[in-house]
């Protein structure tokens, strides 16, 4: 069920995909890591597997956004869509792929009855910050705390 | 877009849990550790769901465009037949599948995979209760005379041997067959509930999502498990070793590819509006499909031998080696490959040609044999699937028997005589002389 186009293609994620995620993942962070991936997509797969999304062109996924909708977490008992994990193939950056998975994901949570969609993003990662700016994220005031054990 | 929930009248209902209780007795265990294996994950409940606010027009066919039906009885007199046979196949599916995983649920060496596989099972049982709630919820005295409890009846009543398609008539030998089925198997059943998401019949198109939702997670239950064998394999183990899961790769795809139907096949569907593509075609987009699986877990298992390989590194080992060449050790036969679409066939078009795995054609039965039992699980060889295969083909291949009536053989049912744990009845679904009643 694949498209050859030079469109950028949106759909939802299935077992198949964990080959690229584990492709794309490897050339932004260097690390081969297969199980990881194997089991983190296994998990979206059992609990919501239309939500989460790759993008294709020329039918080769180059991009992947994760996510779900919950409600509980952190005392926010509205539903609410997480972007828990997202990557795009360096060599197809600038092509919009992320916006288009950002766009895709979004819609899907709504029609899940997700009321907001939240993510964390590190202050250091200044270009993602602006990415989830642009699809029309702002700040909340919901701030993540850590110490080391 | 919201998902609405319903059971099946008391009786039938209760019809099917007695049923649960017969061939998938860990159900309560399944239950009892939801919390562990699928933590915060809604918990299953045995129940039909349909999905509202879906299109409403026909979406494919010559009635394209017209509204879809909601009941069997204004459907056309044709039209209903097919349908009707398409639930009571999927119904028999579904709970056929539960038969073959039970066999050898408990030989699982890894308990997550071995709960990954039991849950798969009750859905698995919840996609035959979805049958069910439409063969019960309409009125089929249009094309059926049976009455709504003997629908029921008869389809809990099947067995390994005498589903109505021939995958679920095997026998499972070894948790790897729980594995590489979910891989195999249940990727056709995707393609088909995709394609009856389409259906003219409403109930049946409203039925599709939640199960296509499931099924979903079927496939990693199987992929995910094979992904790790491989790597497993690379490493020296030995327990899966690439040589075992390319026999039951060899087993399951002939299978596979028959349940889409005989390749000239599938226009009354799509003409009808219950399915959008011709067997043909379908078919054939599922064999890229699992083309493209064993490539990445052959990837997969070529960076575990390799592991200084990236991953354009490893794309173009692997082509060399697929071309013959030796790459960092590993040889083309040390690979996994995907047996032709004419291999082992029984049905449709290539029924009964001897072509082998990698597509030679043989024309000596006792080689062809010979490359059977190198190329199948020796479990399997013992089988009596196997044995009638081949006995169906060697009267092929002496002339007694054309190829088309050995296909429409295949598989050779057997009786059952009272299986159905809702029923003191005795079923007699198909009558086989050669086998007695003990």
């Amino acid at each position: 069920m694949t498209a050859t186009t030079t469109e950028v293609i949106i759909r939802p994620l299935d077992e198949l995909d964990i080959s690229a995620i584990v492709r794309i993942d490897e050339q932004i962070g260097g690390s081969y890591r297969p199980d990881v991936w194997e089991r983190r997509i296994g998990y979206y797969l059992r609990r919501d597997p239309e939500t989460s999304v790759v993008a294709e062109l020329d039918g080769r996924v180059v991009g992947f956004m994760l996510g779900e909708v919950r409600s509980g977490e952190f005392g926010l008992e509205e539903p609410t869509g997480w972007v828990e994990v997202l990557g795009v193939d360096p060599d197809c950056r600038g092509r919009a792929v992320g916006r288009r998975m950002g766009e895709a994901i979004l819609q899907h949570f709504k029609e899940r009855g997700a009321r907001s969609v939240r993510t964390l993003v590190d202050e250091e990662q200044t270009e993602l910050s602006g990415f989830f700016s642009s699809l029309g994220f702002e700040p909340s005031s919901v701030r993540a705390f850590v110490r080391p054990v | 877009m919201s998902v609405r929930s319903t059971t099946l009248p008391k009786p039938f209902h209760q019809a099917v849990v007695r049923w649960q209780e017969t061939f998938l007795p860990d159900y309560d265990l399944l239950q009892e550790n939801w919390e562990k294996f699928f933590p915060t994950e809604r918990k299953f409940e045995l129940c039909a769901y349909r999905q509202t606010g879906m299109c409403t027009e026909i979406e494919c066919g010559e009635m394209k465009g017209k509204p879809k039906f909601n009941r069997a009885s204004d459907m056309q007199p044709e039209q209903a037949h097919h349908l009707f046979g398409a639930i009571r196949a999927q119904a028999s599916t579904e709970f056929g599948s539960i038969q073959q995983h039970r066999l050898t649920l408990a030989r699982a060496q890894e308990e997550e995979e071995q709960f990954w596989i039991l849950r798969m099972m009750a859905e698995e049982l919840r996609h035959g209760y979805q049958m069910l709630h439409l063969l019960v919820e309409d009125d089929w005295s249009s094309v059926s005379k049976e009455s709504s409890a003997d629908l029921v009846e008869g389809i809990l009543s099947m067995n390994t041997g005498s589903h109505l398609l021939g995958a679920f008539n095997v026998d499972f030998d070894s948790f790897i067959d729980n594995v590489v089925f979910c891989g195999l198997i249940d990727r056709v059943g995707k393609y088909q509930l995709a394609m009856q998401k389409v259906s003219a019949y409403q109930p049946m198109a409203e039925s599709m999502p939640e199960m296509l939702r499931e099924e979903a997670f079927h496939l990693a239950a199987g992929v995910v498990p094979m992904r790790r064998w491989v790597t497993a394999a690379a490493k020296g183990g030995t327990f899966v070793t690439m040589v075992d899961l390319q026999k039951a790769i060899n087993k399951w795809i002939p299978r596979a590819l028959e349940m889409f139907g005989d390749e000239r096949g599938g226009g009354t569907n799509v003409r009808y509006g219950l399915k959008p593509m011709k067997n043909a075609e379908a078919q054939k987009q599922y064999y890229e499909e699992v083309a493209k699986l064993v490539r990445d877990l052959n990837l997969r298992y070529l960076r575990a031998r390799a592991e200084k390989l990236s991953h354009g590194e490893s794309e173009a080992a692997l082509d060399r080696i697929l071309q013959g060449e030796v790459v960092e050790g590993v040889r083309r036969e040390d690979l996994l490959h995907m047996p032709h679409p004419e291999f082992f066939r029984r049905r449709g078009v290539p029924a009964f040609r001897m072509v082998g795995a990698e597509g030679e054609v043989f024309t000596d039965l006792a080689a062809f044999r010979q490359h059977l039992v190198r190329s199948l699980p020796d479990s399997y060889r013992a089988s009596r699937d196997f044995r009638e295969y081949q006995e169906a083909l060697t009267q092929v291949v002496e002339g007694t028997l054309q190829a088309e009536e050995a296909a429409g053989k295949m598989p050779s049912l057997r009786r059952v005589g009272g299986a159905c744990p809702c029923s003191k009845s005795v079923r007699w679904v198909v009558d086989e002389p050669a086998v007695s009643a003990a």
